[in-house]
């Protein structure tokens, strides 16, 4: 009866385990808002035709960012999404921009008007956990508020945004998705303007 | 094992082995549910969301930009997850050790049939396998080749398999036979 009571023991031990295992280090499941094409579409209204370019940056060029911006670009390879019209002129860009947090991955798509502003932004994916923060400012649009920003305006939280969710883990989240519409804002402004524009 | 045998457990033994079993037969319904909303089921849905994105354009090394027109039909309609390398690190970890931890217990029970050593020794190994073989595959999916997503699929089947033996006997064990006297 003695090794019945240890391998009881080992039993239940071992369940505890799992449950606190699983308990602490669950993994959150993505919540993916937007497909892709959706968010193309949205934010190229107007294109007859659709490119897709995709651009390595030079070191120097992340030297660039780096200084003027304080965040380096580490992705070897960027896409964008091209949207034209009949005449071949650009219409907009889009490009899906992703943060890693500890809550899990933030997806923005950034769509970019050939001057280099925003011309729309929309979250397209983040996590189970992440999302009831998001949620109500998504619910406001919040991020129609950088269309028009380019690169070098501000993308700090407007007073709107604060007062809608004056919790820190919506404005941390908020701050990230605007961060992130700025990135895309610099790569379209170093990798496509300063290289000569939109032009087929 | 040492005379201890599932026949011979004392009820509320039983009773633990029982729920236990049916509570992890629960959670492998809401993972297979998971997998199949999130993911899908099939060898093109693991590939589509493990696979290394592939370049759209012909941008060579050395190469800083390249352009070709899309038909925007090619562009995913579907809000699909596809699975980054940061993600893939979260999911390992935390299923290596749930999974294993799960198999060890579901070994734990399986020990204490009264089958034979070579046959427990051989489904008790199922789930153990199959977790290996998932997250191994997930792996080598993204980044040796891609019809390793093949591996994923046998991995999670394995571990299923594992578990329904490993459930089958124990339930067999536990409540319809009778004990043997020698």
């Amino acid at each position: 009866m003695k090794s019945a009571r240890v391998s009881m023991g080992l039993i239940v031990g071992l369940a505890l385990i799992i449950g606190v295992d699983v308990s602490l280090a669950h993994i959150t499941p993505p919540v993916v808002l937007v497909s892709e094409r959706d968010a193309v579409l949205g934010m190229t209204g107007g294109s007859t035709r659709f490119f897709v370019r995709e651009v390595r940056l030079t070191s120097d060029e992340r030297d660039v960012i780096e200084r003027q911006w304080g965040w380096r670009p580490e992705d070897e390879v960027y896409r964008f999404y091209l949207g034209r019209d009949e005449a071949g002129q650009l219409v907009a860009a889009v490009t899906f921009l992703t943060e890693y947090t500890i809550h899990g991955p933030v997806r923005v798509a950034v769509g970019i008007g050939p001057d280099g502003k925003i011309k729309g932004a929309h979250v397209v994916e983040l996590t189970e956990e992440t999302y009831p923060w998001l949620k109500p400012l998504l619910d406001q649009d919040f991020t129609q508020d950088y269309i028009g920003r380019d690169s070098r305006a501000s993308f700090g939280l407007g007073e709107r945004v604060r007062r809608a969710s004056p919790e820190s883990m919506p404005q941390f989240y908020a701050q990230i998705v605007a961060s992130l519409i700025q990135r895309g804002a610099i790569l379209f402004d170093v990798a496509i303007l300063k290289r000569g524009g939109g032009k087929a | 094992m040492n005379g201890i045998t599932l026949t011979r457990l004392p009820f509320s033994a039983k009773v633990f082995c029982t729920l236990f079993l049916f509570g992890i037969g629960l959670g492998c319904l809401a993972a297979f549910a998971q997998a199949a909303t999130a993911i899908g089921l099939s060898y093109d849905d693991v590939v589509a969301s493990l696979a290394p994105e592939t370049p759209m354009t012909h941008l060579g090394h050395g190469q800083f930009s390249a352009e070709r027109e899309i038909d925007i039909g090619q562009l995913s309609s579907t809000a699909k997850v596809w699975i980054r390398t940061p993600l893939l690190i979260q999911t390992s970890h935390t299923h290596l050790f749930g999974q294993t931890l799960i198999a060890g217990l579901l070994g734990l029970i399986l020990l204490l049939s009264s089958r034979g050593e070579w046959t427990k020794a051989a489904i008790l190994a199922l789930p153990f396998v199959g977790t290996m073989l998932d997250i191994g595959g997930m792996w080598l999916t993204r980044f040796v080749w891609q019809p390793f997503a093949v591996l994923v699929l046998v991995g999670g089947s394995t571990f299923a398999l594992g578990y329904c033996l490993i459930a089958a006997i124990a339930f067999y064990e536990l409540w319809l036979k009778r004990e043997e006297h020698v």
